[in-house]
């Protein structure tokens, strides 16, 4: 590794809910500091997993988890925040009976008043819709709404790598492009996102790279516009994903 | 029917509340029913008991009670270090037992080890200070009148610092970090790991505050009845029902719960008869869970 080590590096990682029965088998991705990598792949291709190791809440077997340079591979949990690297779970992932205030203050222990007063005026600004509904419990909240709200919440302690689950899963195409929107203008303040998507027409539309999994470990990768341009590619992850990968790469 | 049993009503209410808030928040955070709940009561009764006599003996005997009360400065301030070591204690037995459990086992196995820890500590009680009754307190207080009712200084005394208690805990609970905290350990543990909380932190305080407000609950209760080791298991039952009538989860409820149930038994007593108090706390129970299973400040979802 002798070039300067800025973003998200993951190295062969092997990683599953069961020791010895690995679901990601062998996965590198690297996301740099302003770029959108998704990672694309059939359903059981390991995408979730993937991110949830990384993130610390699937135990990781081998293999190894950079940001910054910085090893997260053995990081509890509750201490990735504070190191930089959020996630953004599918589901459940606002605590309803909380107000949404109270969901964004949840993330900011550790900062200053000041800091903390200083980032919410930033957070509102990219999603005034939370300002106005702050005081609301944040299980009365639309879906997408609520997208919002982790999205923001992950932002509280300033990321350095965002990653989220499926975040389109659930919402209307509207609701989703306002998701992508907020995710470039995140983007643009050099954060490296990786982005899990079963919704591949909504990945391509923002990501700068694309990964895809197949059973666990890589298949292809590259910038998206390249992909796009493979005729048989486009054709293969814009169709019926599964069946067509199997055979094109017995 | 006479309103006396009002007063002697919340006073109990007050008791089992205080208890009930620390079993409806180990059950909302861990998620299982614990039945050692009881002995953090009279561990935290008897603790004060040593205590307040060791400054007994450092002092000299010649302690005043406090203004109107039957307890000089010297059980209060053993009352608020034996919350500290109750707290300890609780955090303790987690350490030893419920976080190995949690590891591997389910609920319902840390539900069994709490049982075999309540007899454990009651075992402990027995052999340390053997089943002779003993007493935080001998006066005799003389009962003050308040609308009609006869009340001993004491009893109001207590009613005050277990709102006051329960008060400054809601305080905690819905406006500092660590209250949020908890608040969202119990909704959603995973999420509160991926958002950054020390769930393993949280839990601690929970324990903490659990066994200090049976310590609290302890004190009051040895202020009004005999303090035997068996003194706490006896109150399991009421605790359960107040906890459960308040609502999984609400502090405030609990101590609502108590109080109702605290009234419930007295008027009990008084109406029917002394051999009633302990199945009005199971009427009660059965009834909530029968009409009310969310209680009355509780979730439904």
């Amino acid at each position: 590794m002798s070039e300067p080590a800025s973003g998200l590096r993951i190295l062969n990682l092997h990683a599953g809910y069961e020791l010895g029965s690995p679901i990601v088998r062998g996965v590198s991705i690297e996301a740099k500091r302003g770029e959108i990598v998704a990672i694309l792949g059939p359903n059981g291709a390991g995408k979730s997993t993937l991110v949830k190791a990384i993130a610390g809440t699937v135990p990781i077997e081998s293999g190894e988890v950079r940001l910054d340079g910085e090893d997260f591979t053995t990081r509890p949990v509750h201490r990735m925040v504070a190191g930089g690297l959020a996630l953004v779970p599918q589901t459940d992932n606002v605590f309803t009976t909380l107000s949404v205030a109270d969901n964004l203050r949840i993330a900011a222990h550790g900062l200053s008043t000041a800091q903390r007063r200083a980032r919410f005026t930033a957070i509102f600004e990219l999603f005034p819709d939370l300002a106005r509904q702050r005081g609301l419990a944040a299980g009365r909240l639309s879906g997408g709404q609520r997208q919002m709200l982790a999205v923001a919440r992950a932002l509280v302690v300033v990321p350095k790598a965002l990653l989220l689950d499926e975040p389109s899963a659930g919402l209307s195409p509207k609701v989703v492009a306002e998701l992508f929107a907020k995710l470039l203008e995140i983007r643009a303040t050099g954060v490296c996102i990786v982005l899990v998507e079963q919704n591949v027409r909504a990945a391509l539309t923002i990501a700068d790279r694309l990964y895809v999994l197949v059973e666990g470990r890589n298949r292809l990768e590259g910038p998206s516009h390249d992909l796009l341009a493979d005729p048989e590619i486009a054709a293969l992850y814009l169709g019926g994903v599964r069946g067509s990968v199997r055979a094109a790469h017995p | 029917m006479s309103m006396q049993f009002v007063a002697d009503g919340l006073v109990a209410g007050a008791t089992i509340g205080l208890g009930a808030v620390g079993v409806t928040l180990t059950y909302s955070i861990l998620r299982f029913a614990n039945f050692a709940h009881g002995e953090f009561i009279s561990w935290g009764c008897y603790l004060t008991l040593v205590i307040a006599g060791a400054i007994g003996a450092w002092v000299g005997p010649s302690i005043a009670p406090l203004g109107a009360l039957s307890i000089g400065p010297n059980v209060l301030a053993a009352g608020l270090l034996a919350m500290a070591l109750t707290g300890l204690l609780a955090i303790g037995l987690d350490a030893l037992l419920f976080r190995r459990l949690r590891r591997h086992g389910s609920s319902i196995t840390a539900v069994i080890a709490s049982f075999g820890a309540a007899l454990a500590l009651r075992a402990a009680l027995e052999a340390i200070f053997s089943s002779r009754p003993v007493y935080l307190s001998q006066d005799l207080q003389i009962a003050i009148r308040v609308g009609g009712l006869r009340i001993t200084p004491d009893q109001l005394a207590l009613l005050g610092v277990a709102v006051l208690l329960v008060g400054a805990l809601q305080l905690l609970l819905s406006r500092s970090n660590a209250g949020r905290s908890m608040r969202a350990v119990s909704e959603n543990p995973a999420l509160a790991r991926i958002v950054g909380i020390d769930v393993a932190a949280v839990i601690r305080l929970t324990w903490f505050i659990g066994g200090a407000l049976a310590c609290a609950s302890g004190v009051m209760l040895g202020l009004v009845v005999q303090i035997r080791p068996t003194m706490g298991a006896e109150l399991l039952l009421p605790l359960f029902a107040a906890a459960i009538l308040g609502g999984i989860g609400s502090v405030p409820g609990a101590l609502l719960g108590g109080l109702i149930v605290g009234l419930a038994e007295a008027a009990a007593v008084q109406a029917i008869g002394a051999e009633w108090r302990a199945a009005v706390a199971f009427m009660i129970l059965i009834a909530v869970l029968l009409l009310r299973p969310a209680g009355l400040f509780g979730r439904t979802d």
